[in-house]
């Protein structure tokens, strides 16, 4: 009943919406997995055999469990865990995948292999209680049964369908000395394999418990002394458990026997080893030594040295693969691994690997009929897999890791045509015409064509302009380049329309992106330019590091210009040309590009601009303002102009600046009884998120950053004493989104939910009141004279991310676009959240607006979730820009997954309607000329029977 | 003095022991035809509150598990990518025997929590899923015979064909009826023309001069035949 009226609000509110067949035509999606993640052992990715397939299994720095198709690289299936909820380790067992996530391993799923179905969930302690202690997992051959070591002392038997535990035994409480860190099974019993602390450093400690009833059923200590557990203590199935562990140099190991009788270890005669590696295979361990690496492999009783695998050092990397039998070890040294044999005499296999980045680590796998395979992740996110040496297939894992992204207008198309020149013989252009008009009926048969059934290029069209030669745009401006910049220090060119990546270029490793700026773009006349400002982690500090590309190519136009210290600020200034400016820690002004004429252009300007930043003295948190004013030997350094205390305790999160910088298409809104509210235009409003972890608030002030008045402020209660407040402002709408727990400070009166908030400022003292605000100066009293108009929501859904629609002269108008938790990209219309709709029906002068009655629920509407089936999963930052169409905005969602899709928010009122109909109107047109044909001798007739008659 | 610092002592142990009072929120998603399966569902998730602090997965059978729940009350919800479901409402209450209740009550988006529903439903939770998304709209397509239902269509059509056809059918009709046709539409259109101009009086003059003509034409028949057929 009560959506009756809202689903004809939604009709009054124009239904722009998606057609089915617009489905990869108008937006793409990448769904990515993430950075595979190396050590510990158990995270490692992994190869194995699901449907008679070959798939890779792996962990993700991203939290993601996923399995991947070794012939093409695609995805099979992946589960995203919460960000708290970290994998620890992933284990097979038959057709299930068993993982152990969260602090210490508090949870344990049983994961389908075939389809990624969650099997079980299975929590095996609380979250309050855990430690860091890497948990184990361990299977009974025979029953399949699951055993899981978790916090480092509860061993737990769990049904392999349905998770639910058979026993679990706790070992002494986490104050104990003894931890556990290993864990093996044999059909009757279970081995805990732990260390005790002692004086000087750490002694083995064994329990061993009954399978079937986790009964201890003895516990032993043995003398040994390990330097530490987390790396020199092994343990592994081979025939018989057996615990292996490094003890100064010498390899010692131990069968162990349920009554742990046995103490006696056995100790190696290779060595002495600096250090140990495990590669995956039960029985084997690569001891390095000074310049020398060895494997060595476990014979039933000790181990033994089984080959030398010759000069290391510190880059080289280790990994075991084992197949029908045969094992095979690696070692990566540079762009060369190296395959050995250990059962056969297979020679040394070279994989040539050429890629401009390092390698970070890897996995090799060796087929059934002998073909090695390797799984190479390198330094910049990149997932390979070569095959015989050669590379099969690549996936751009770190973009996973972007941070920033620019949306970079492409050049237009230059055809072809034109070779006249001025003084060209009169026969040398008769034969040109001549040769030109031989196309000429092509042209008339396709020109009829068209005009008879063709179709002309509409919003929802392509945005693939033309496949030949140089890069450029549609006739709409969809197809832009997108540059963004990873964690990983790599920059990526991503073709808008398509999601390729056109040109990708290593910064560098260690490096923090920090701003991307557009210094040139096509309006230029050249090539488009970016300029990446990075902050480079040294031994002996940090530097700032700018770097110049052409965003067509990717090609580094200057070589990184770099100075000492962190950055604090960075802009873009627009005067007669762009120019950047970057402020470093100690206030110092740097310029890029670093010319006369740009510090002359800056000197001009630099009195009239101002940033806020976060100061942080003795813990106290404050904001402040800094100007920049002429120091010593003519330098423009920034100056502190004003700081502005928070309450004890307050802790400022984020500084935003405002959405979008656009144009402003109005500077007030008429009202319906022809009076006008002036939009409060500031332009160097700034917003503060701030958090009180101790009083459990959050607030959000936006302030005057070249005077530090706070124009508006709310305190928000936090979710559990964390803030995730989303806020944008766009132009004079401010909206925040956050989580309302009442509950939690005692009143249940309330609802609980996520809460929109959407506040218009408007300048003044009310209707009709015009300063100006927009052109004001900040030292005029008048400035920060405002007044607000603000109502809540009570909002669907969580949010990642919130960005408002771009478009070219902001006149369409601006809806919010969002990334819901539910893996989706939805936008929702600035009508629907204005703060002005009335409590009651509205007037016919507010309907006239365009206002309609109040409901405290935002209607999600299915038809303007813009990514539809797509799951956009971990969205973290949506980025929006114009296109040439002043209707159209592109909507970039990146974290996880990437999408790309168009949005009108107003509809797209610039080109010819979607519903409009060719064929209809050719048919009226020859239906009319057929009418026309048919009565012209009958009217003629007529006529010249009147004229008889007269 | 000690006494006091006791008294402290177990009011803080008390204050321990309810903190750590926490139930397992167990229940089911039962397939119907919205949604029939797991595969169909997809990855889902269901909550308590904003699912920061508590939350379980659906599994492949349809179960969920909600580990630990202290006390409280909260909003379970199902976070799923293409289907609606019911949000309810969940009190875990300490009941005085020292075991954990907890009370599922149906809950309607947007309402305040209290007073809570009389309505109780069963503890291991059944939800069914109630909507799927639709998220496209179907394109309008172009044919023939809903281009000619458009009553301007047919309107247009209708006219058009009345156009060739009324001078056939004037030809066909009887000269007096149509004379009488005539003049009928000239009195009307005379009367029409006077009310649109807003001159009543001249409309009713009109009526009745038409009417006395009549009665005149009545009055000899003849000099209109006769005019007819000099024609």
């Amino acid at each position: 009943m009560r959506f009756l009226p809202l689903s004809l609000l939604v009709h009054a509110l124009g239904c722009w919406a998606i057609h089915e067949s617009d489905v990869g035509v108008v937006d793409w999606y990448k769904s990515l997995i993430g950075v595979p993640l190396a050590a510990p052992q158990p995270t490692t990715p992994k190869f194995t055999l699901v449907e008679g397939k070959d798939v890779i299994l792996t962990a993700t720095e991203s939290n993601i469990l996923a399995s991947l198709n070794v012939d093409d690289g695609s995805i099979r299936w992946r589960v995203a865990y919460d960000p708290e909820d970290r994998i620890t380790g992933f284990y097979q067992n038959g057709d299930a995948l068993v993982t152990l996530s969260g602090p210490g391993g508090a949870i344990s799923r049983s994961i389908d292999l075939k389809t990624g179905q969650i099997i079980f969930e299975q929590r095996l302690h609380s979250n309050s209680e855990a430690t860091i202690i890497q948990p184990h997992v361990a299977f009974d051959p025979s029953s399949q049964d699951i055993y899981t070591l978790s916090n480092g002392y509860i061993v737990t038997r769990l049904d392999q369908k349905t998770g639910t535990p058979a026993w679990s035994w706790s070992g002494q409480d986490q104050s104990s000395l003894t931890t556990y860190t290993h864990l093996l099974a044999t059909p009757d019993t279970i081995f805990a394999i732990g260390v005790s602390t002692s004086f000087a450093s750490y002694t083995l400690h064994i329990t061993s418990l009954s399978a079937s009833t986790g009964e201890v059923l003895a516990s032993s200590e043995l003398p040994s002394s390990i330097h530490s557990p987390a790396v020199d203590l092994f343990a592994f199935a081979k025939e018989a458990p057996v615990v292996a562990w490094l003890e100064q140099g010498k390899v010692k190991s131990l069968a162990l026997t349920p009554n742990l009788k046995d103490k006696k270890a056995q100790v190696s005669s290779s060595g002495p080893f600096e250090e140990l590696v495990d590669v995956g295979l039960p029985g084997v361990l690569v001891g390095k030594a000074g310049q020398e690496s060895t494997v060595l492999s476990f014979d039933g009783s000790k181990f033994t040295s089984e080959k030398v695998l010759g000069e290391h050092d510190v880059a080289v990397k280790y990994a075991g693969s084992s197949v029908n039998g045969k094992r095979y070890v690696a070692k990566s040294e540079g762009p060369i691994i190296e395959v050995t044999g250990l059962d056969s005499d297979e020679s040394a296999i070279l994989f040539p690997y050429d890629a401009d980045d390092t390698l970070s680590h890897y996995s090799i796998h060796t087929s059934s009929v002998g073909v090695p395979r390797v799984l190479v992740v390198t330094t910049s996110g990149a997932v390979q897999l070569f095959v015989n040496g050669e590379l099969k297939w690549t996936r751009e894992e770190g973009l996973t890791t972007s941070l920033l992204a620019e949306f970079v207008e492409l050049p237009e198309r230059i055809s072809a045509e034109g070779e006249a020149t001025k003084d060209e013989p009169f026969a040398h252009r008769l034969q040109r015409h001549a040769v030109l008009a031989q196309d000429f009926p092509q042209y008339l048969k396709s020109f009829v064509r068209r005009f008879v059934t063709g179709s002309y290029a509409s919003a929802t069209s392509s945005a693939v302009a033309s496949t030949d030669g140089a890069l450029s745009r549609d006739a709409f401006g969809f197809r832009q380049m997108i540059v963004t910049v990873t964690l990983l220090g790599k920059v990526y060119g991503i073709d808008s329309s398509n999601g390729n990546v056109l040109w990708s270029q290593l910064l560098g490793t260690g490096i923090l992106p920090f701003k991307v700026f557009s210094l040139k773009t096509v309006s230029d006349g050249v090539d488009p330019e970016v300029v990446i400002i990075a902050v480079r982690q040294l031994p002996e500090g940090h530097e700032t590091v700018v770097f110049h590309l052409n965003a067509l190519t990717g090609e580094n136009l200057a070589g990184p210009s770099v100075f000492r210290g962190s950055i604090a600020k960075a802009f873009l200034l627009d005067q007669s040309s762009k120019f950047v400016i970057l402020v470093d820690e100690t206030l110092k002004v740097h310029y890029y590009p670093n010319n006369g004429e740009t510090r002359t252009a800056f000197k001009k300007v630099h009195t009239t601009l101002s940033f806020p930043m976060h100061l942080i003295k003795e813990k106290e948190h404050s904001l402040a303002g800094y100007q920049f004013a002429v120091g010593e030997g003519e330098q423009v350094v920034a100056t502190p102009a004003w700081s502005l205390p928070l309450s004890p305790g307050e802790e400022v999160q984020r500084i935003l600046p405002p959405s979008a910088r656009g144009p402003v298409a109005s500077v007030g809104k008429v009202l319906g009884n022809r009076t006008t509210l002036y939009k409060y235009l500031n332009p160097r409003l700034f917003t503060a998120l701030t958090v009180t972890s101790t009083k459990d608030l959050c607030g959000l002030y936006l302030f005057d950053s070249a005077k530090g008045t706070v124009v508006y402020q709310v305190r928000i209660p936090a979710d559990n004493g964390a803030c995730d407040v989303k806020t944008a402002l766009i132009e004079n709408w401010l909206v925040y989104h956050y989580y309302e727990s009442e509950v939690s400070s005692g009143n249940v009166q309330g609802t609980k939910g996520y809460r929109v908030v959407s506040v218009e400022l408007y300048e003044g003292r009310g209707i009709d009141d015009k300063i100006g605000s927009s052109d004001m100066t900040s030292y005029a009293n008048a400035s920060t004279a405002v007044f607000t108009f603000e109502d809540s929501f009570t909002f669907p859904y969580a949010l990642t991310a919130l960005a408002p629609t771009n478009t070219k002269f902001g006149i369409s108008s601006k809806d919010l676009i969002v990334a819901t938790k539910n893996h989706k990209v939805q936008s929702f219309p600035r009508r629907l959240l204005d703060p002005r709709r009335p409590r009651r029906k509205p007037t016919s002068q507010e309907a006239e607006e365009g206002l309609f009655q109040y409901d405290p629920i935002i209607y999600d509407d299915p038809k303007r979730v813009i990514s539809h089936s797509y799951e956009v999963a971990n969205v973290r930052q949506l980025v929006t820009a114009p296109a040439l169409l002043e209707s159209t905005s592109l909507v970039f969602a990146f974290g996880l997954d990437m999408f790309v899709s168009r949005v009108a928010p107003s509809g797209t009122f610039d080109v010819l309607s979607e519903s409009f109909n060719k064929p209809q109107l050719v048919l009226t047109i020859t239906g009319l000329v057929v009418a026309i044909m048919f009565t012209r001798p009958m009217v003629q007739r007529k006529r010249l029977r009147e004229k008889w008659y007269m | 003095m000690v006494f006091h610092s006791l008294q402290g002592l177990l009011c803080l142990l008390l204050l321990c022991a309810v903190g750590t009072f926490a139930i397992d929120i167990q229940g089911r998603i039962v397939w119907n035809d919205v949604c029939s399966n797991a595969t169909t569902l997809g990855r889902a998730k269901v909550v308590l509150d904003s699912g920061s602090q508590h939350a379980g997965a659906v599994t492949a059978s349809g179960n969920f598990k909600i580990f630990d729940a202290p006390v409280g009350t909260y909003l379970l919800s199902v976070i799923s990518h293409d289907y609606t479901f019911d949000q309810l409402r969940i009190d875990v209450l300490d009941s005085p025997e020292g075991a954990v209740g907890v009370e599922v009550r149906p809950y309607i988006a947007g309402t305040p929590l209290n007073p809570p529903a009389d309505v109780l439903l069963p503890h291991p939770i059944t939800l069914a899923a109630k909507q799927k998304f639709s998220y496209f709209t179907a394109p309008e397509s172009f044919n023939v015979l809903s281009m000619l239902s458009n009553p301007m269509t047919m309107m247009m059509v209708v006219a058009g064909f009345m156009m060739l056809a009324t001078p056939y059918m004037m030809k066909n009709i009887d000269p007096e009826a149509l004379e009488d046709f005539k003049k009928e539409q000239a009195k009307m259109s005379g009367v029409q023309n006077a009310i649109a101009s807003g001159d009543f009086k001249g409309g009713i003059s009109a009526i009745m001069t038409a009417a006395e003509e009549q009665a005149a034409a009545r009055a000899a028949p003849r000099t209109g035949k006769g005019r007819k057929s000099k024609r």
